[in-house]
Order: C-alpha cells, then sequence, then structure tokens
C-alpha cells in the first residue's frame, strides 16, 4: 500500500471515531438534546445504548435474534439480485437483437418502468404472501429492470465493425452473439450492478415493513412502534455494514470478468 | 494456325477469383440520394495483389464492401471464382483499417477466433496459433489484452487472425491507414512475407500511392465521385520484393509519376464537382 492509501484510510477512521464521539458525547449534554434535534437521544439513540441493544438482540434465546435477521434479508436479497440480474441480462441482450419485439413490447416496458416500483409492494404481497417468495419478487421487479435496460443499451452500441469482423471470420449468428454481443453488453451489465445491488436490499426491506415479522425491515418498522431509537439505529448499521459488504463482493466479480479493460489491468504504457 | 485459335495468353493466364461487372451503389439519405459507386468493373486473378487507389470519400471501400457481401449493390454483380457474392463467404477474408481485436479476449484467443468459428477443435487451434504467434513475432504476448498494446500490434494481430484462416481471397481496407510511416513499412513486409508462402489474390484499398506500388502487382485508380475505373495499370516489379528498396527503382518512379499525374486530375474534377 503506498502513501496516499494510507492518508485516505487515516482520514475514514477518524472521520469514524469523530461521527462516534459526537453522537455518544454529543447526546449526553442536556443543553445540545434539547434544542437540536438530530442529537436528542429519543431519535439517535447513543452508541452505547445501541451496542446494548445489538447484543439484546443478538440473543439465541429469541424468536428471531439478530443473526436470523440478517440472514434472511440478505440472502432474500440475493436470490432477488440473481433472478433479476440473469433475467434483465437475457432479456436485454435478445430484446436488443430483435428490433420488431423490442418495438412492438417498447411502449409496456416504458410504462411499467415509469411505474413507481414500491406501488407494486402491496399487490406482489397480495399474490404471495408475507413470505420470501413476496421479497424476492419486490427485489426481482427493481433489479431486472435497471439491469436491462442497461444490457439493452449495451447491445445497441456494439461496435458495427467487430460484428463485421466476426461475419468476415466465418461467424454464424449465435456465435457472435456469444463472441461478440454478450462480452460488449456485458460491461454495460456491470455498471448496473453495483447500483442493482442496493435496489434489491431496497425491494426486500420495503417487503419487510410491509408485512410479517421477519428481517431487518421489521425489526425497523417494529422500532417505530415501539418508539425504541436504539433498535431502528441497529438495523440501519447493520444495513450500511452488509451493503458495504454486498458491494465489494460485487466489485470484485466485475473486476475480474472485466479484466481486459485498461481501467483493470492498470495503467500499462502500450509496448511497441 | 492452331496457335491463333487457343490463344496462349488465354489458356494460360491464372483463374479469374474476383470479378465485379458494372457495380453501382446508391445509398438514400434523409433528404437526397448519394452515387457512392457509379460504375466498378475489374477482376482480379489468382495469385494476384491489386491494390484500389483513389481520392478519398470516391467509394472505393464501398466496393470492397460489395466483394465482401457486407453490403449488396444497386446494380451490378460481383462473382467470387465464379460464384455470386450475396453474403460474407468463408474463403474471403477481410482486414478493416480499425482496430477490430476484441478486446475481451487475449492475444491467443484472438487470433484463434476464426478456427473457433469453423470448428477446429482446441488442441489443433492450440498449435496453430502458436505457430502463428511465432511468425508475426509476437511471443511473450500471447496473454495480453488488445488495450495493452500498440496500434501497430494490434493490426498485426488482426492480420494472422485472418491468415490463420486460410483465406483463398484477401479484401484490405486501408489496414494500414491509422498508423505511423515507420510501423506501416514493418507491416507492408510482414505482410508481404506471409502473402509470400500463400499467395491467394489479395484486393487493397488505400489512398496512398507508395504504399500501393511497391505493394501490388496491379493499380486500379478509381475515379472521384461517383467512381468508376479511371486506369489499370500493372506494376512489372520483381518478387520477392524489398518494400524499401522497390522505391529507388526506375519502373516504381515511371508508374508513381503516371499515377500521381491522373490523380491529381480526379483529385481536380472532384474539387470542381464539391464547388457545383
Amino acid at each position: 500500500m503506498n502513501i496516499r492509501r494510507w492518508r485516505i484510510l487515516a482520514w475514514q477512521t477518524a472521520l469514524f471515531i469523530a461521527m462516534f464521539v459526537v453522537w455518544q458525547w454529543g447526546t449526553q449534554v442536556t443543553w445540545l438534546a434539547q434544542h437540536i434535534k438530530i442529537l436528542d437521544p429519543f431519535f439517535i439513540s447513543s452508541p452505547g445504548r445501541i451496542w446494548e441493544r445489538f447484543f439484546e438482540l443478538s440473543q439465541p434465546d429469541l424468536a428471531q435474534p439478530l443473526q436470523v435477521r440478517i440472514v434472511t434479508t440478505v440472502v432474500t436479497a440475493i436470490c432477488g439480485f440473481f433472478v433479476g440480474v440473469s433475467s434483465g441480462f437475457l432479456c436485454g441482450l435478445y430484446l436488443g437483437r430483435s428490433p420488431f419485439l423490442s418495438s412492438v413490447l417498447q411502449p409496456y416496458i416504458v410504462a411499467f418502468n415509469t411505474m413507481p416500483r414500491i406501488a407494486l409492494v402491496p399487490l406482489v404481497t397480495l399474490l404471495f404472501g408475507f413470505g420470501a417468495v413476496s421479497k424476492v419478487v419486490n427485489a426481482w421487479l427493481i433489479v431486472f429492470f435497471i439491469v436491462f435496460f442497461n444490457t439493452y443499451e449495451g447491445v445497441m452500441n456494439v461496435d458495427r465493425d467487430l460484428v463485421n469482423a466476426a461475419r468476415m471470420l466465418g461467424a454464424t449468428p449465435a456465435q457472435i452473439m456469444r463472441t461478440v454481443y454478450r462480452p460488449s453488453a456485458l460491461a454495460w451489465t456491470f455498471a448496473a450492478l453495483t447500483p442493482a445491488i442496493s435496489f434489491a436490499l431496497i425491494g426486500v426491506v420495503i417487503a419487510e415493513f410491509l408485512g410479517g415479522d421477519t428481517g431487518i425491515g421489521y425489526l425497523i418498522i417494529s422500532s417505530l412502534a415501539t418508539l425504541e431509537a436504539a433498535d431502528m439505529m441497529v438495523a440501519l448499521l447493520v444495513l450500511g455494514v452488509v451493503g458495504i459488504g454486498l458491494a465489494t463482493l460485487v466489485k470484485r466479480v466485475e473486476r475480474y470478468l472485466l479484466r481486459w479493460q485498461p481501467r483493470y489491468y492498470g495503467h500499462h504504457d502500450p509496448v511497441v | 494456325m492452331h496457335a491463333q485459335a487457343f490463344p496462349a495468353a488465354v489458356t494460360h493466364a491464372p483463374a479469374v477469383r474476383v470479378r465485379c461487372e458494372g457495380l453501382h451503389k446508391r445509398f438514400a439519405l434523409k433528404d437526397r440520394e448519394v452515387i457512392a459507386v457509379g460504375d466498378a468493373t475489374f477482376e482480379v486473378r489468382d495469385r494476384e495483389f491489386v491494390s484500389l487507389i483513389g481520392p478519398s470519400g470516391c467509394g472505393k471501400s464501398t466496393v470492397l464492401n460489395i466483394v465482401a457481401g457486407l453490403l449488396s449493390p444497386t446494380r451490378g454483380r460481383v462473382l467470387v471464382d465464379g460464384e455470386p457474392v450475396t453474403a460474407p463467404m468463408s474463403k474471403v477474408g477481410y482486414i478493416f483499417q480499425k482496430d477490430t481485436t476484441y478486446p475481451w479476449n487475449t492475444v491467443e484467443d484472438n487470433i484463434g477466433m476464426g478456427l473457433e468459428y469453423r470448428g477446429v477443435r482446441a488442441p489443433e487451434r492450440r498449435a496453430r496459433v502458436a505457430d502463428m504467434i511465432r511468425m508475426a513475432k509476437l511471443e511473450g504476448f500471447e496473454k495480453a489484452y488488445p488495450g495493452m498494446l500498440s496500434g501497430g500490434m494490434r493490426q498485426r494481430v488482426a492480420l494472422v487472425r485472418c491468415f490463420i484462416t486460410e483465406p483463398e481471397v484477401l479484401l484490405m481496407d486501408e489496414p494500414f491507414g491509422a498508423l505511423d510511416t515507420h510501423t506501416a513499412l514493418l507491416l507492408h513486409r510482414e505482410l508481404l512475407t506471409l502473402w509470400e508462402r500463400t499467395r491467394q489474390a489479395i484486393l487493397f484499398v488505400t489512398h496512398n500511392l507508395s504504399e500501393a506500388i511497391s505493394l501490388s502487382d496491379r493499380v486500379i485508380l478509381l475515379g472521384a465521385r461517383p467512381c468508376s475505373v479511371k486506369m489499370d495499370v500493372r506494376v512489372n516489379l520483381p518478387r520477392p520484393r524489398d518494400v524499401i528498396a522497390v522505391r529507388e527503382t526506375p519502373e516504381y518512379r515511371r508508374i508513381y509519376g503516371e499515377l500521381w499525374h491522373a490523380l491529381g486530375r480526379e483529385f481536380q474534377e472532384g474539387m470542381t464537382e464539391v464547388a457545383r
């Protein structure tokens, strides 16, 4: 690691500590808590209290300890992500290659996409109940369109000369699809994956708000009923950490699959 | 006399590989029509290296794309070995001016692509790719991605990627047009070395006179838009050639002067047409 990266890490750590110091001790100054709403422990609790609740919520003798909630939310989000990415990618790829079908479907796709997906959550719940299926479908609905549109754009932007080169090398349409369209569109698909993973989490958490008693989303919505800010904060912090973890994972996969791109193999000067 | 009934010139001339008959191509734009190719008729014989030159925008690339089967002519037709061209043919290779190596494939995967499309199995493919890499002096870059290479090296990859499929007819669209003079000269040499072994018919589009004369057996001059054949010059320089030394010979200078003069006339005509 070079000096620059150490400096960034040092600043990140300092910022982290500063935030928690203000949070912990700022909320203990009565004057501050009374005059600045955001420093009132009733709303934001305090790190000490959150830490306490974190352990209380993680007791294994609870009906649903925190670990189980995390696993539920993350697993359903990942399922929704995979279903959404794979279906979005395939549809984008094949619709991009089929001008007729995409013209026929275009108004429907646009209409469906402009509809706020959250508005569909009650319908999905009505259809699939309060279980995991509902959550996966919600995540899928959001992720699908992001990935679909990006992949479609990617197919539209494939270099015509590469396609012609493949034709002149004797490629069949299926071979052109596999060796030119697919890898070329994949670069565009990956641009959508980092937002897609957080949207998958959004879909799942919203479904958990609405019904059932599982997952981190339920923890948030029930803390609103019990007026326990610490529980809400535990849930939010956990979501933050989960988000970072999943985004890092996606980035890793992207770095591997797009290893042919200059930004991933580093800035070499061209060799003569 | 017997010999007159069966003229030797006809029976012994190499077979015609590519024949363009009255090619005419119109493009419909939004508000007008553009005639890219007026009337092009010419042929390329077996083992012959033919260059198409002409002022830029004269439609020579369009002619090449029609011969390749990537475009269809508005009128006229192209025959390759007597067979009308309607789609790309597997015995016809094409090298583009633009870099068309696949950026997501390594150098060796790029070179093996044509073989993979033709269903050649991996072990044989690897052996043939390794041969080609040795011949093109690309050793050490097998696992590199095109983005890591210079323009000249990428074009070398494109060149051997085409040669490895052993095309019987090779079409080249200003393949060295984007390279600097020095790199282009090196690649001329390499192209001739590769070609001396196989000697397929080549149709080579360029706007560079020296390039056309030093490489070709024949140079066809296409006129300004709409293009048609204005001149067909034979280059009687011995083979194998040294692409640099050949430029010192009187024959080269004579042809250069002749074509330069004709090209200048076409250029003038193009200018007056633009003014009109």
